[in-house]
């Protein structure tokens, strides 16, 4: 039900953004574990303290337990992979389908005999395989490293399963983006509407951090639906949230396909 | 060949078609003519299942131009008005990528035409000039011999030279026997390939007519050049349907027959003679005032 095709064309178009984006996570995340050294990681709460709480709060700086991988999941979960591959899914589902309705060059693919669905889920699966081949790049990366810097220090069984949340929500996030992308025939719409929500989630979760009396706006956020300290706290309470993640995934995925094969194009 | 039935898609008042219906007959070349906005466009995206109808149909070979679009595309050819292409691609690439993901094998025909039509696929396609990505698309229009062929204004942005040669290509799939939809807002593009024309404003089909009527009922002017004024003067007290006198030059216009005129020039020395380029929607004034239809 896919292009092979085009799926080999939308690799060839996006690759180089992709890698640029795995050279970020990695060296962010070398950087980060670096710091793990216990007396640096004194200095570093000295450093903490000198920033006003609100800030480190707001960016989700948070400490759950002081061992390695409480510390990655404070500062690496806690914002970064959050926020590196959001922008990424954002680029390229706007790029995947919406700018070939903008530009017109969706006209050729639709007048080769391959059905709109094919050609929607071709790049659907480009645009999840590539998270999915994202955040599998980060765990495996991330194992290698801790295990080169601090020699079993890591858990990995609990650093897996850190990392499977962080792809339900980037199947989730990336939805958003491609519903967008498949749903508008501009790409100013898309990327409106695609960056819009996401950037809003994360405006709205800073300000949760931040402060709590504000507890009630985790309603309008669905980034509290991927919680690294209870992912490593307990797998129990975290199953609801991941089945809920799963499930947006694929009616976003499954919605953005759905419109995109019935609604009228302007090319 | 092609139905169109009672289609209507409206954007708003004399935007769109409205009620449109007419069909192209196999092995037919079928002249789509309008000014820029009458629609013609929003037809062809239509035919193509790019958007839905309103009200009517489209029917290409006996399946639905929505449902079965994909199916419609195996035996149809199609050139987009607008030129946009994978500008990160080369011409070659974008040529390979469309082959595949129409399962050609065979890229004889492929190569052929970018040989008669002088494209050089090397380079990447964002670095070409307009003409040559006109070029390409007809390529991928023709590169898999469709039964059905829907050309949206294929002659923009080519060289004389290059119409010539596309001319000579339409005849050439005319004589096999393929159906042709070509769109345009050049009468003369129109004349010198179609057997009927469909002549289409502000949405609404104004006139479906044999290329032959259509010519006869036209109305030309020609630009003459005498040696002096008087002889101008002259010249206009003869000839019935002068339509501007200015020093030495006259313009005349000639409906159908142009012997009338000749005779009348024959006994004046005539400095020179030039046919006056009318634009499209002079042509269509022209038809509409023969029509009695109110403009």
């Amino acid at each position: 039900m896919i292009s092979l095709p085009l799926l080999r064309a939308t690799i060839k178009q996006n690759y180089k953004v992709f890698i640029i984006f795995l050279a970020v996570l990695t060296l962010y995340f070398v950087v980060i574990a670096q710091m793990f050294e216990p007396s640096v990681y004194e200095s570093m709460d000295q450093l903490m303290q000198t920033l006003p709480i609100q800030l480190i709060d707001a960016v989700g700086l948070k400490i759950a337990e002081p061992s390695l991988i409480g510390y990655l999941a404070g500062y690496y979960y806690g914002f970064l992979i959050v926020l590196l591959p959001l922008i990424y899914s954002i680029i390229v589902a706007n790029r995947i389908v919406a700018k070939h309705v903008d530009k017109g060059s969706m006209a050729y693919l639709l007048s080769t005999p391959n059905k709109r669905v094919k050609i929607a889920m071709t790049q659907g699966v480009f645009l999840l395989g590539s998270m999915t081949l994202m955040i599998l790049f980060v765990t495996v990366m991330g194992i290698i490293s801790c295990e080169i810097i601090y020699p079993g220090e890591l858990d990995i069984p609990r650093f897996v399963l850190l990392n499977f949340g962080a792809l339900l929500l980037h199947s989730m996030l990336s939805g958003i983006g491609f519903l967008a992308s498949c749903l508008f025939n501009d790409t100013k719409n898309s990327l409106g509407f695609g960056a819009g929500f996401p950037i809003f989630f994360l405006l709205v979760q800073m300000l949760l951090n931040a402060n709590e009396r504000l507890s009630n706006l985790r309603y309008l956020t669905l980034l509290t639906l991927f919680n690294p300290e209870a992912i490593i706290g307990g797998t129990a309470s975290v199953l609801p949230s991941f089945i809920a993640m799963f499930l947006l995934a694929v009616i976003l995925y499954g919605g953005a396909v759905l419109i995109f094969s019935r609604k009228d194009l302007s090319i | 060949m092609i139905e169109i039935t009672n289609l209507t898609k409206s954007y708003g008042p004399n935007k769109g078609v409205f009620d449109l219906s007419f069909n192209v007959n196999q092995g037919e070349v079928f002249g789509y003519l309008g000014p820029n906005g009458a629609g013609k466009t929003t037809t062809i995206r239509n035919l193509l299942g790019f958007i839905h109808p309103d009200k009517g149909s489209c029917v290409i070979d006996g399946l639905d131009c929505h449902k079965d679009a994909a199916t419609i595309q195996k035996k149809l050819g199609y050139l987009p008005g607008e030129i946009a292409f994978f500008d990160d691609m080369t011409g070659d690439e974008f040529l390979r990528l469309m082959a595949q993901m129409r399962g050609l094998k065979d890229t004889k025909r492929q190569s052929d035409l970018i040989n008669l039509l002088t494209l050089d696929t090397k380079g990447y396609i964002r670095k070409m000039s307009k003409g040559m990505k006109q070029k390409l698309g007809l390529v991928c229009a023709f590169m898999h011999n469709p039964d059905i062929l829907i050309l949206d204004e294929p002659t923009s942005g080519l060289d004389p030279l290059m119409q010539s040669i596309f001319v000579e290509l339409i005849m050439e799939q005319k004589a096999l026997g393929k159906t042709v939809l070509m769109s345009s807002h050049s009468f003369e593009e129109i004349e010198r390939t179609c057997d009927r024309a469909g002549i289409i404003r502000e949405g609404r089909l104004v006139a479906v007519e044999n290329i032959q009527t259509l010519k006869a009922e036209r109305r030309k002017i020609y630009q003459i050049t005498f040696q002096n004024p008087e002889e101008a003067k002259l010249f206009a007290k003869d000839y019935e349907d002068v339509v501007e006198v200015s020093g030495q030059i006259v313009d005349a216009a000639v409906s159908g027959e142009v012997g009338k005129l000749i005779k009348v020039l024959a006994t004046f020395d005539v400095v020179g003679l030039d046919v006056v380029n009318q634009s499209l929607e002079d042509v269509f004034m022209h038809y509409y005032n023969r029509s009695d239809i109110d403009d």
